[in-house]
């Protein structure tokens, strides 16, 4: 069958349409990565914006601080991230002034993100969101998204470009995962314990090297906000610029 | 009121036995005894001005402009209810935004005053509306030159040399035939409106008031600008200065 | 009557019917009720386009520099397009790609302009360059996000509320991000490097003078000129300089030109191994 007649004039009739898509997508890199400690929270992600072999930005921040104690991320497509965040943000001051100034926990923060998530399921926001923050209880929170909102509470998650290097060396350093008492002969898992800000900073930036050396997308700067009942501060360290 | 009771000024989409619109009469009314607005034409551009009644001490100097800018080279003042001149001034500027966007020029005084007066006349032909309670000053400076209108709530509209509307616009007007119209500057006009209104103003009757003025002129670039307020200080001092001299010579 | 070329010399549907669609599963072109249910179609590519936008910022100020061509394709169309605009008093626009879709944002931010100056005039609230870049991303966002995009890469120039220069990209996709030196399209590979050497690190354009930064740019405009097919020697320059308008120079031109690495050019069309 044709596809088109011919007529004078060119004005052509198509019987089934010719499809040129835009692309409404890019991958902008980066990666990002929280972890949940006993009375903190940290989220840190690098600094650098890609498209294809070229470098944007060795500086475009990635990780923000929404307020209410809360620490936000959204990986991927960056133009997509920041709608989000700018979305959720303008949520939460509206949720105040609905609520007489209420305190968004971080449950229904969490809760709230995946609708604004699956509200876009058939044209998705292009991004792994990662947000952090303390529980009720005042307990290190990390919840994590899939691009159309599918949403759980982890100790930890690594998100974005190099999210396949680093999950598996947080498996092994936070959740302990292949890790067994010596002299067990294997048969001993050992123990879970909640690690120190300390030792998960140093955690996060041996992540951070280690995926610059190994993906394209990742590098220049390492951006780390921490969460604890204090409020948020944020620390920066370089990353190799190759 | 010969009107009232008749059951004739109830609508302005009936006509008295005479043929007047009362509704309409009734909007003039509004307008009539609000502060005095001044717009003058010069060779070299266009001057506005309104007389601020302070109604509270509370109120902070400076605060509350009633002059408001259609476009970069129009500017309006109305006399009469404030919220209906916000209106109106909403309106021009999305005709002149439109114009703009649709020719890519500037839309000229011509054009614009047509459809601001065709806005305000469909509000005198439906008895579901009323009309608009404001005389309104449009001025402006476009390719032909300055230019200056004024339209009232019946959706007329003429164009002037000078005009004043609101309360003492007679005398205010007598005050602007006495000018040179043809030759005057708008560095003149300023110190000339500025005189009119302290003129006409009686601190005794309506109590004190701000004067707002803006122009448009070499000084601007063709922008509709508030006059610096150096200058307008200097025109207000001036003003009240020939005020007390005429007062000594009486 | 019905004016349409297209259905001259066919059979009037008032005089014989409509026809039968059905009978040799014949395709229903021409049908209303099909046309409609076509799926909605926007322009997908950019038609006349503009090249690269390039722009470094200096101690107390920010260059722009693009060039004066708009080009068909391979066609060299226009020669005469004014690429680089002003918005509000202090901040500038540079355009690359789609020419129409560029004239479309001028209009919107004219409109921005005197929405956001003239209409209140009394001064305090000034429309800046943070405030024009986030506007762009907003309809290009939205565009975008309508699958129909404004087919371009902007790079918005300025000062912040607190007089330090402003420079920041924005894209047909929305995605946006600022540093010291931003070119755009082929700009991004072959001016970068040369802008880098200047300002290695973000905050190092503070040791950057305007002469060095403008010689930098002028120097780019050259190089691209020898590189990029799309490009002609005639440009506009704009300086800003904090509490100054900006200034633009129009039809300059890259002096010294020199093309003797031509011949040794092999591949490309040109001579091969």
């Amino acid at each position: 069958m044709n596809a088109t007649v011919a007529s004078e004039y060119s004005a052509e009739r198509h019987s089934v349409p010719i499809e040129h898509r835009f692309n409404p997508y890019s991958d902008n890199g980066g990666t990002v990565l929280g972890i949940a400690g006993e009375d903190f929270a940290v989220l840190a992600g690098d600094t650098r914006q890609v498209v294809g072999y070229s470098i944007n930005t060795r500086y475009e921040p990635r990780v923000f601080d929404v307020g209410d104690n809360i620490v936000m991320t959204a990986n991927g497509f960056d133009a997509d991230g920041a709608a989000l965040i700018d979305r959720f943000r303008n949520s939460l001051k509206w949720y105040k002034f609905d609520h007489n100034g209420k305190r968004l926990s971080i449950l229904s923060a969490a809760r709230y993100i995946q609708h604004l998530l699956y509200g876009k399921r058939f044209f998705p926001y292009y991004v792994s969101t990662l947000i952090a923050g303390l529980d009720d209880e005042g307990r290190g929170a990390v919840y994590s998204y899939d691009p159309v909102g599918s949403y759980e509470r982890e100790q930890c998650r690594a998100g974005g470009a190099a999210a396949s290097l680093i999950m598996p060396f947080l498996d092994n350093q936070v959740n302990f995962k292949n890790q067994y008492v010596p002299g067990s002969d294997g048969k001993k898992k050992k123990e879970l314990r909640y690690l120190s800000l300390e030792e998960v900073i140093q955690l996060v930036r041996d992540a951070f090297t280690s995926a610059t050396e190994r993906h394209i997308y990742v590098g220049d700067g390492l951006e780390i906000l921490i969460v604890t009942k204090e409020g948020v501060r944020t620390e920066y360290f370089p990353l190799k610029r190759d | 009121m010969s009107s009232i009771g008749t059951g004739y000024d109830l609508s302005v989409s009936t006509y008295s036995p005479d043929g007047r619109l009362f509704q309409v009469e009734y909007a003039a009314k509004a307008a009539e005894n609000a502060g005095l607005a001044i717009g003058l034409k010069c060779a070299d551009g266009i001057v506005l001005a309104v007389e601020k009644i302070v109604q509270s001490k509370l109120l902070v100097k400076g605060a509350n402009r009633r002059i408001m800018s259609l476009d970069n080279h129009v500017g309006m003042v109305s006399s009469g209810l404030l919220a209906d001149g916000r209106h109106l001034a909403k309106r021009a500027r999305e005709e002149a935004q439109s114009y703009r966007d649709q020719y890519g020029a500037p839309m000229t005084m011509k054009a614009l005053i047509e459809r601001v007066a065709m806005y305000e006349h469909a509000y005198t032909c439906y008895g579901s509306v009323r009309p608009f309670g404001i005389s309104t000053i449009l001025a402006g400076v476009d390719k032909t030159g300055p230019s200056l209108y004024v339209v009232e709530p019946s959706g007329s509209y003429y164009g002037y040399r000078a005009s004043a509307v609101g309360k003492g616009k007679q005398l205010a007007k007598t005050e602007l035939e006495k000018l040179d119209l043809s030759s005057i500057t708008v560095k003149q006009g300023v110190m000339e409106v500025a005189r009119i209104a302290h003129l006409v103003h009686d601190d005794n009757k309506d109590g004190n008031f701000e004067l707002e003025m803006t122009w448009i002129g070499p000084e601007t670039k063709g922008f509709h600008e508030h006059v610096p307020s150096q200058l307008l200080q200097e025109a207000e001092e001036a003003a009240k200065r020939a005020l007390e001299e005429a007062m000594e010579e009486d | 009557m019905n004016h349409d070329p297209y259905v001259w010399g066919r059979p009037d549907d008032a005089v014989y019917g409509a026809y039968n669609h059905a009978i040799a599963n014949a395709s229903s072109h021409g049908n209303v009720q099909e046309e409609t249910s076509f799926p909605k179609m926007n322009s997908q590519q950019p038609i006349i386009t503009g090249t690269s936008v390039n722009s470094i910022k200096f101690k107390d100020g920010v260059i722009v520099a693009a060039d004066n061509m708009g080009s068909y394709g391979s066609l060299l169309r226009f020669n005469n397009i004014e690429r680089i605009f002003k918005v509000g008093k202090e901040t500038v626009v540079g355009v690359s790609g789609d020419i129409s879709d560029f004239q479309q944002i001028q209009r919107l931010l004219d409109e921005l302009e005197i929405t956001e100056e003239i209409y209140d005039n009394d001064g305090g609230h000034n429309l800046r360059a943070p405030n024009v870049h986030e506007y762009l991303t907003r309809v290009l966002y939205n565009r975008r996000s309508k699958m129909d995009p404004l087919w371009n890469a902007v790079v918005v120039a300025g000062f912040n509320d607190d007089k330090t220069p402003f420079l920041r990209y924005v894209d047909l996709l929305g995605v946006t991000y600022g540093l010291s030196a931003i070119c755009t399209g082929f700009g991004a590979h072959l001016a970068i490097p040369l802008l880098r050497q200047l300002v290695p690190d973000d905050k190092d354009y503070q040791n950057v003078t305007e002469e060095q930064a403008r010689e930098a740019i002028i120097n780019c405009m050259k190089v691209l000129f020898y590189r990029d097919a799309r490009s002609s020697d005639k440009f506009t320059l704009v300086t800003l300089k904090q509490g100054q308008p900006p200034k633009f120079e129009k039809d300059l031109r890259c002096e010294n030109q020199n093309w003797r690495f031509a011949k040794d050019l092999v591949g490309y069309g040109s001579t091969q191994l």
